[in-house]
């Protein structure tokens, strides 16, 4: 499952939060610890370098594109590798979207098309699409070129 | 062109703090959601209000009932716009607002023509938003669309179908396990990411149905899987196919071919799945693991961060249970010490230190020190606890590793990791006599500058119990008074009890300790005072050099030999007079006590949790009652012994109640009688038991007792053969049977003759639930991680209607007779769902954890999921066979 999705802006302020299958009263204790985590360890990183990390049976693996941070929390099946691939293809679609690492105002101004393809990338815990050019067309209710 | 756009990106430079969102408001955003109802639909617009909603509701900011209905409804309205980005919008739109089960009926119709739509990706779209909103009745109106659209043969709306699935199996499981020949077929699709979906739908589906599983596992590995994550999973169910196949001999190990095979595979996802595998197979042989481990040793040099993670922690675990495999990787491991991830770096040191030999230990000790300052507390804790059995591994590197533990006690840290540190000094303390007097003066000094009162009165005490023993004692001293001078009374009562234990062994100090114990009679604190008096006044010889009395070393260092219940009791019951308590008349035996709190929940043994000096529980006063009766000798080590079972109604003549000990081989029931008929004695007290219904017990031997006075407690034992280790259940039926003898109450003689006569008792059980011991566990996760899930064993059970939700928590607890941990058996008022974390000791010393989630579905029905893992497959399966007898 994965577990949780945070986009954040360099100073920890969220953007987007995505939550699943974890206690609303937990909610705010990752969303610490994660901004935390990426305050301690993003500082000067190059863009799209990950960051792993495992907390328990929990594992957590982060970025930074542009002017925000992207994390993503996963367990069981979705481990390391995984949340890898789950995070590049969020970077890359964003990348896409906002045609370059986004700064946060490019970010806000491309907002709802962000939502659109987060919701094809994950949907309820679950990896549904991996592929940019296809989430680019789904998103504007294009089936998929290669169909 | 160029230019114009240019300039107009560098404007947005210039505003690039200025949020699109600045002074967004969920008032004047619920304002604007009303251009949705608007005639003329203007989609663009209503594209950003649904965005500013989105914000809103991905900050965290949650709308009233009130609020998300009218923002529902009006979205609603947008179905009718033919804008395709705008309907793309009110998709999500509705999902995230996730309406209720009243307010859903308002856009079933239109999802319903979405998802027969002409138009794919509606009806994927449809389809997503429907499974998210509906409810079981919806569904088996839907069931018949949903199937077709998992052999769809666009590969988007088969995914949606396919996903849908596997988050309706968890609630309507009947349904969805109904797609079966759908999702079979889908798993051979040529799309990729439908087969990923199909795969793990059609593996959930399944997952109670070992062979099935296993045909599965076989036709694929043969066949062809297009995703990487499709073949991730494979890997997965493979092995746990190996695993329940149970076949460890190696050679012909099935599948491990395949395994093997995808060591080679172009993803590294795959690889690494394979290789984690293959490290993880039961009884794994060098030979197995010598291809996985190159794989991972290529991974430890990766320019991925996460491949070198996910190497290392693998190569982790296989270092506690082959280390010798893992050697050949700790040069790559050691380069690891510098990488700028901190988890990564901390796994490598710990396997290094796992794999490590003697020669190598200083120049490790070298590089983890300058590691350890810029790592947190929980990394520090994992490091120290690795040292720590590097020392016992390593006896002759203690001078090294001591001298690292007591470097790091210094610096700066929170409890966890002191304490850490002081058990395993503790522990190195105990195990490895030289390490013994530098140990306790590191001990000494860190208590000097302690800002933990607990670890302060534990050294204390363990100095009290080792220093006295040390070359020179005297040594010390200077250190234990300097708290009664600089602490809290806590700690100051506990320096107190020290220098008193060093006045009674070391009979040279005693009389500087006299010195010392009579100014502690002016602290502040009563507690000390009145330790200080006692200490005075039972080490005798008032300071001269003498002997101590064996009495007196007795007291201080001996156990109790008391149930701490009784003396409680005691104590409670003394009423202050002219005659002093005393503490012979406390009874040792145990009568009725109820015996919930018999074993401190929670306790892992720790390196201060062991000293010797512990008053014995009501579990060790019963098994030395039951050792010094010769006829149980030969029962072997007392298992369990349960709580008293009353036997008979409050306030009649004879009162009985039982207490039952289980043996490996042997069940001992324990009979506690009271006579309560003042002109009555009882004599030859025996019990009948009749064992009809229980089969599986023989009785071999009853043990009267031979007179039963007037409101004394008296105990009469029966005892039964079982089938050894067996948890066998049965009734037993109970008949009270005694020579009664009439007594003079004026004079107290008794008649020479008696009548013999019985009396009825009620019936006793032994239960599943009485071979179980409720051993606690601090940090249940931990456990329940580290335990892992080889023997887990999931299933599902309906308890039917219940009084409430408490009631059901509390039933299963009984039964299952353990305990439940960080206080999950309290059950919030109007909760409807609940978990319910427990540990146990099976009988054979299992360790066992359950996670159980219970919720109430319908009115009262309660149904739960219980999740068992063990050290034993077949104790997991014994718990659910409890529970699904029960």
């Amino acid at each position: 499952m994965l577990l949780a999705l945070l986009i954040s802006n360099s100073v920890g302020n969220i953007l987007v939060e995505r939550y699943h299958g974890v206690p609303t009263e937990e909610r705010l204790h990752w969303r610490s610890f994660l901004v935390k985590l990426g305050t301690d360890n993003l500082k000067g990183a190059k863009n799209e370098e990950l960051f792993v990390a495992s907390h328990k049976s929990v594992y957590i693996v982060y970025t930074v594109l542009g002017d925000v941070s992207v994390y993503v929390v996963g367990k069981d099946e979705y481990d390391e590798l995984a949340l890898a691939e789950v995070i590049f293809v969020i970077t890359s679609t964003i990348k896409d979207v906002c045609a370059k690492p986004p700064t946060e105002r490019l970010f806000l101004d491309k907002y709802g098309k962000i939502c659109l393809c987060l919701d094809e990338i994950i949907w309820t815990g679950i990896l549904e699409n991996t592929d940019k050019d296809r989430i680019k067309r789904l998103i504007r209710l294009k089936p998929p070129a290669e169909f | 062109m160029a230019q114009p756009l240019v300039k107009k990106d560098d404007d947005r430079d210039d505003e690039a703090e200025y949020s699109p969102f600045l002074g967004i408001e969920k008032g004047a955003v619920l304002q604007e959601a009303r251009v949705f109802n608007d005639p003329q639909l203007d989609p663009r617009r209503c594209s950003q209000v649904i965005t500013k909603l989105l914000y809103l509701l991905n900050q965290g900011e949650s709308f009233t009932k009130v609020e998300a209905t009218e923002v529902f409804f009006a979205v609603t309205k947008l179905f009718q716009s033919r804008d395709i980005g705008l309907r793309r919008m009110v998709y999500l739109m509705i999902k995230e607002l996730s309406p209720s089960a009243d307010e859903v009926i308002i856009v079933t119709s239109s999802l319903m023509k979405d998802m027969n739509s002409k138009t794919d990706m509606y009806r994927a779209n449809a389809i997503r938003v429907l499974c998210r909103i509906t409810d079981g009745t919806l569904l088996t109106q839907i069931e018949r669309y949903l199937k077709q659209a998992i052999v769809d043969k666009n590969p988007v709306v088969a995914s949606a179908a396919l996903v849908s699935g596997i988050h309706l199996l968890q609630t309507n499981p009947e349904i969805v396990k109904r797609w079966s020949n759908e999702v079979q077929e889908a798993v051979q699709s040529r799309a990729a990411l439908v087969q990923f979906h199909a795969l793990a739908l059609l593996h959930q589906i399944r997952q109670n149905d070992r062979l099935a599983v296993s045909k599965l596992v076989t036709s694929l590995t043969r066949g062809t899987v297009r995703s990487p994550l499709a073949q991730c999973l494979l890997i997965r169910y493979t092995s746990q196919v190996i695993r329940e196949s149970g076949s460890t001999q190696t050679g012909d190990r099935p599948f491990y071919d395949f395994l093997e095979g995808c060591l080679r595979h172009k993803a590294e996802m795959v690889i690494f799945e394979a290789a984690r595998a293959i490290t993880e197979l039961n009884g794994v042989t060098s030979r197995e693991l010598t291809p996985a481990i190159t794989v991972l040793q290529l991974f430890l040099s990766s320019s991925k961060p996460v491949l070198r993670f996910a190497a290392v922690r693998t190569l982790n675990k296989v270092a506690m249970t082959h280390p010798m495999a893992v050697t050949n990787c700790n040069i790559d491991m050691e380069s690891l010490i510098s990488d700028q991830n901190r988890s990564i770096a901390t796994l490598a040191i710990t396997t290094l230190l796992k794999t490590g030999n003697e020669s190598s230990v200083d120049r490790l000790m070298k590089q983890i020190t300058n590691f350890m300052s810029d790592i947190a507390d929980e990394f520090k804790i994992v490091v120290v606890e690795a040292i720590r059995s590097l020392c016992l591994k390593f006896p002759l590197k203690y001078r090294s590793l001591m001298n690292f533990l007591s470097n790091i006690l210094r610096e700066e840290g929170g409890f966890e990791y002191k304490k850490a540190i002081v058990d395993s000094i503790v522990i190195l303390i105990r195990d490895i006599p030289d390490a013994k007097e530098s140990g306790l003066l590191h001990l000494c000094e860190f208590i000097e500058d302690c800002e933990f009162t607990y670890l302060s009165t534990q050294i204390l005490h363990f100095l009290g119990i080792e220093g006295p023993k040390t070359s020179d004692p005297s040594k010390y001293i200077r250190y234990i008074y300097n708290r009664v001078h600089l602490e809290n009374a806590t700690v100051r009562a506990s320096a107190v009890s020290t220098l008193a234990k060093f006045g009674a062994l070391v009979d040279s100090l005693k009389p500087r300790i006299f010195v010392l114990l009579r100014r502690c009679l002016f602290d502040s604190d009563d507690e000390v005072r009145d330790r200080a008096t006692l200490y005075i006044n039972t080490l005798g010889g008032d300071g001269s050099v003498v002997e101590t009395d064996k009495d007196v070393k007795d007291f201080l260092f001996g156990s109790l030999d008391l149930p701490l219940v009784n003396l409680e009791t005691s104590l409670k019951t003394y009423e202050p007079s002219e005659e002093p308590f005393d503490i012979n008349s406390v009874p040792k035996e145990i009568k009725s006590q109820p015996l919930a709190e018999k074993k401190a929940p929670g306790k892992k043994p720790t390196g201060l949790g062991a000293p010797p000096a512990a008053p014995l529980s009501t579990v060790d006063a019963y098994e030395k009652l039951l050792s010094s009766i010769p006829e149980f000798a030969n029962f072997g080590k007392l298992f369990k012994s349960s709580a008293p079972v009353e036997l008979t109604e409050a306030e009649t003549e004879y009162s009985v109640n039982a207490v039952k000990h289980i043996f490996d081989s042997n069940v001992v029931f324990q009979y506690n009688c009271t006579n309560t008929i003042p002109d009555q004695l009882l004599e030859n007290v025996t019990v009948i038991v009749d064992s009809s219904e229980a089969e599986e017990f023989a009785e071999v031997l009853s043990k009267p007792m031979r007179s039963l006075p007037y409101d004394t407690p008296g105990q009469t034992f029966v005892a039964f053969e079982k089938p050894e280790g067996v948890p066998a259940v049965g009734k037993f039926s109970n008949m009270l049977k005694f020579i009664v003898k009439e007594v003079d109450p004026t004079t107290g003689e008794t008649e020479d003759d008696g009548v013999e006569d019985e009396y009825q008792l009620e019936d006793l059980e032994v239960v599943a639930a009485d071979y179980m011991l409720k051993v606690g566990v601090s940090n249940f996760r931990n456990a329940w991680e580290s335990m892992g899930d080889d023997f887990e064993r999931v299933d599902e059970y309906g308890l039917g209607p219940r009084e409430s939700l408490a009631e059901a928590v509390n039933a299963v607890i009984n039964l299952l007779g353990m305990q439940p941990c960080e206080g999950t058996e309290a059950v919030p008022n109007n909760s409807r769902s609940h978990t319910c974390l427990l540990s146990g000791v099976y009988i054979g010393n299992v360790r066992v954890l359950a996670r159980i989630s219970f919720g109430v579905d319908g009115p009262k029905d309660v149904a739960m999921k219980l999740a068992v893992r063990s050290e034993d497959e077949g104790v997991s399966d014994a718990i659910h066979e409890i529970v699904a007898s029960g």
